[in-house]
């Protein structure tokens, strides 16, 4: 791969300048979620995601994402990390966060964890990550299914080490993180020691797209399994209880669909908007 | 209401101050406020309603916000509200996260709708991109819930009430991460809730240049532009502020047009109350056309000049 030649040189440049003081061992989190677009509502308005196709959150991948461009730049390892119930094993799923660069993957899997709140998440990534060693944890900005924008944030509190959220950009330098925050009305420079936890904003990169043989190379990376026992977490309570999730009741749509681009459509159009206003 | 329950809020800025009162005194007349920043701002949370006000002080040039979480954690343990409120910015957002992370709780994010019940906070919040909403409770001591903008409405301040505003000593944060620099950004004013006519693009648009001819069209429909999230973030052609969806701002106007737009359920959610939804898309299959009244399968191009023509022939 294209990708790992550029790494390695980057890795051995970096090695001889600082002794491989700068190199890092980087953990980057994902979550996996049912596609919305599959997600049948029933007539009491309750939902169901039996038939829900599994991905890799969106936003996740821009974590992905950042922990390579690191690795690229000052060498060490990119391991990936999720927590969660068996939809994990899906070996689609696994081929796919790890055609996207990292060297590794590592999994936690357990019932105890299906639909679990971000304590629970936060916690079970913490045990796991305590386990693996790592400079640097980087998180997407929220996960595609619920989206606190949480996990990262308190899985920095529970390690306890530097945490931030909204981060927009990260430059590693002698050992620690140069990074900017991107807030509602000011930009945040800011100087992070490791280990650290970073969540990153959604347009802090375009992540890569995996090739062919991205795919293929996946599927010869290790990728360990471990249950929660395996971590160490005893407690897998949850501190919230879930009352009902409803879908919200929707507006009936006159659905009107014209075709074609001609001057009586484009006439019939003109007219069904100058009447909606 | 109850003067047993006691309930805490903090804002970054002094319109969620207010807001996050209003939503407190809901529940309660035992409100307590944290603030950050002049003392001025202390006295306002009186007047708009706050019984209780911890002054944490002004933070200093090299500091940030959050470096107050450990003294602010100290207090919330000394005293175990029932819960507390965060106004959901960034930094309200973190400072949340780390304050549940050390009290052993979660957050309840984003609330929409928060009741009282027995001796619990129910909270609602969208799920699933905004195909569902859910209600959960919180089962530990302190519920921490992050409110956003427009939650709640403020109450006028009122320079007749009273209250007890007590300075709180800084604790010396555990970790600390080094301000270096702060930049200002700027940001547009502009209020999509109120707009009756909203002109929106995707990424449909293919060419920033192309921004201008629905520009045009937007004014001669007395139109707000808008955009969908990628447009606003990642290809930045608009502000962000201008962005529709569970993330981004809901709307309600008579007219929503949406140009190039897929629908997704994270921007859809934003839109689903205007009044009549009209899509412009050149994929028939595309899913907005099934939670649109009008529709056209068509290039964006042809058909944005087509109906500015027209609406300028009138
Ligand atoms: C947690 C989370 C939160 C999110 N929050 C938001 C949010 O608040 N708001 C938001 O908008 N998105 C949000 N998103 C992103 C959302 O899922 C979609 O990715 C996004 O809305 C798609 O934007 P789009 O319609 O512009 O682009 P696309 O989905 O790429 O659609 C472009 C459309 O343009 C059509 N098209 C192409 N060329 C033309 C042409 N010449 N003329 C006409 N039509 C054309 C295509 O057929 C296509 O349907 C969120 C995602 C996540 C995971």
């Amino acid at each position: 791969m294209v990708i790992n030649n550029i790494a390695e040189n980057t890795k051995k440049l970096g090695a001889k300048q600082t002794r491989g003081e700068t190199r890092m061992n980087i953990i980057a989190c994902y979550k996996i979620v049912p596609d919305e677009k599959d997600i049948q509502v029933r007539s009491d308005r309750s939902i169901s995601i039996d038939k829900a196709e599994w991905v890799i959150g969106q936003y996740d991948l821009n974590a992905v994402e950042a922990a390579m461009q690191i690795y690229e730049a000052v060498g060490g390892k990119v391991t990936a990390l999720s927590v969660g119930d068996r939809q994990l094993e899906n070996s689609k799923l696994k081929k796919g966060v790890l055609s996207r660069g990292p060297q590794e993957l590592f999994l936690v899997i357990d019932e105890a964890l299906s639909g679990a709140d971000t304590n629970l998440t936060a916690r079970a990534l913490a045990a796991a990550a305590r386990k693996i060693g790592f400079d640097l944890i980087i998180c997407g900005e929220g996960s595609q299914d619920l989206y606190s924008q949480q996990v990262g944030i308190q899985l920095g509190q529970i390690l306890n080490v530097p945490t931030l959220n909204a981060v927009s950009r990260i430059v590693a330098e002698n050992g620690k993180l140069i990074v900017e925050r991107s807030l509602e009305d000011e930009v945040e420079v800011l100087e992070v020691s490791l280990p650290a936890v970073i969540s990153v904003t959604t347009d802090i990169n375009q992540p890569r797209i995996a090739s062919m043989k991205d795919i293929l190379a996946a599927g010869k990376k290790p990728v360990t399994q471990w249950s929660l026992a395996d971590v160490g977490l005893n407690d897998a309570n949850r501190r919230t209880e879930i009352l009902y999730t409803l879908a919200p009741e929707q507006a009936e749509r006159k659905r009107i669909i014209l075709e074609g681009e001609s001057e009586e459509v484009l006439d019939k159009f003109y007219e069904l908007l100058r009447k909606a206003i | 209401m109850s003067s047993e329950i006691k309930v805490w809020i903090i804002a970054e800025k002094p319109q969620g101050t207010a807001e996050l009162i209003a939503g407190a005194k809901n529940f309660t007349d035992n409100v307590t406020a944290l603030v950050i920043g002049p003392q001025e701002r202390a006295e306002q949370a009186v007047r708009l309603g706050a019984g209780k006000v911890y002054w944490l002080g002004e933070a200093g040039p090299g500091m940030m916000w959050e470096d107050y979480t450990d003294t602010i954690l100290s207090l919330l343990q000394q005293e175990n509200p029932a819960l507390m409120l965060v106004h959901a910015t960034k930094r309200g957002k973190l400072l949340a996260g780390r304050l549940a992370a050390n009290l052993g709780t979660t957050v309840l994010t984003d609330v929409m709708e928060l009741t009282w019940e027995v001796d619990r906070f129910k909270a609602t919040r969208r799920v699933y991109g905004g195909s569902a909403v859910r209600q959960e409770r919180a089962l530990t001591g302190t519920t921490i819930a992050t409110v956003g903008s427009g939650v709640f409405t403020p109450l006028p301040e009122e320079a007749g009430r009273t209250g007890t505003i007590i300075e709180v000593p800084f604790v010396e944060p555990k970790i600390r991460i080094k301000l270096v620099e702060k930049k200002k950004r700027e940001t547009v004013s502009v209020n999509l809730p109120a707009a009756k006519r909203i002109v929106c693009v995707g990424r449909g648009l293919a060419r920033q240049e192309d921004l201008g001819l629905v520009e045009e069209l937007a004014r001669l429909l007395e139109a707000e532009m808008a955009c969908t999230r990628p447009i606003a973030e990642g290809l930045n052609w608009m502000p962000r502020e201008r962005y529709i969806g569970v993330s981004g701002a809901m709307v309600k106007p008579d007219l929503y047009l949406a140009l190039g737009v897929s629908g997704q359920i994270q921007h859809m959610v934003g839109a689903n109350q205007s009044r009549t939804i009209a899509a412009v898309n050149t994929d028939k299959a595309a899913p907005i056309f099934n939670q649109a009244d009008y529709g056209i399968v068509g290039d964006l191009k042809k058909i944005v000049p087509a109906l500015i023509a027209r609406f300028k022939a009138e």
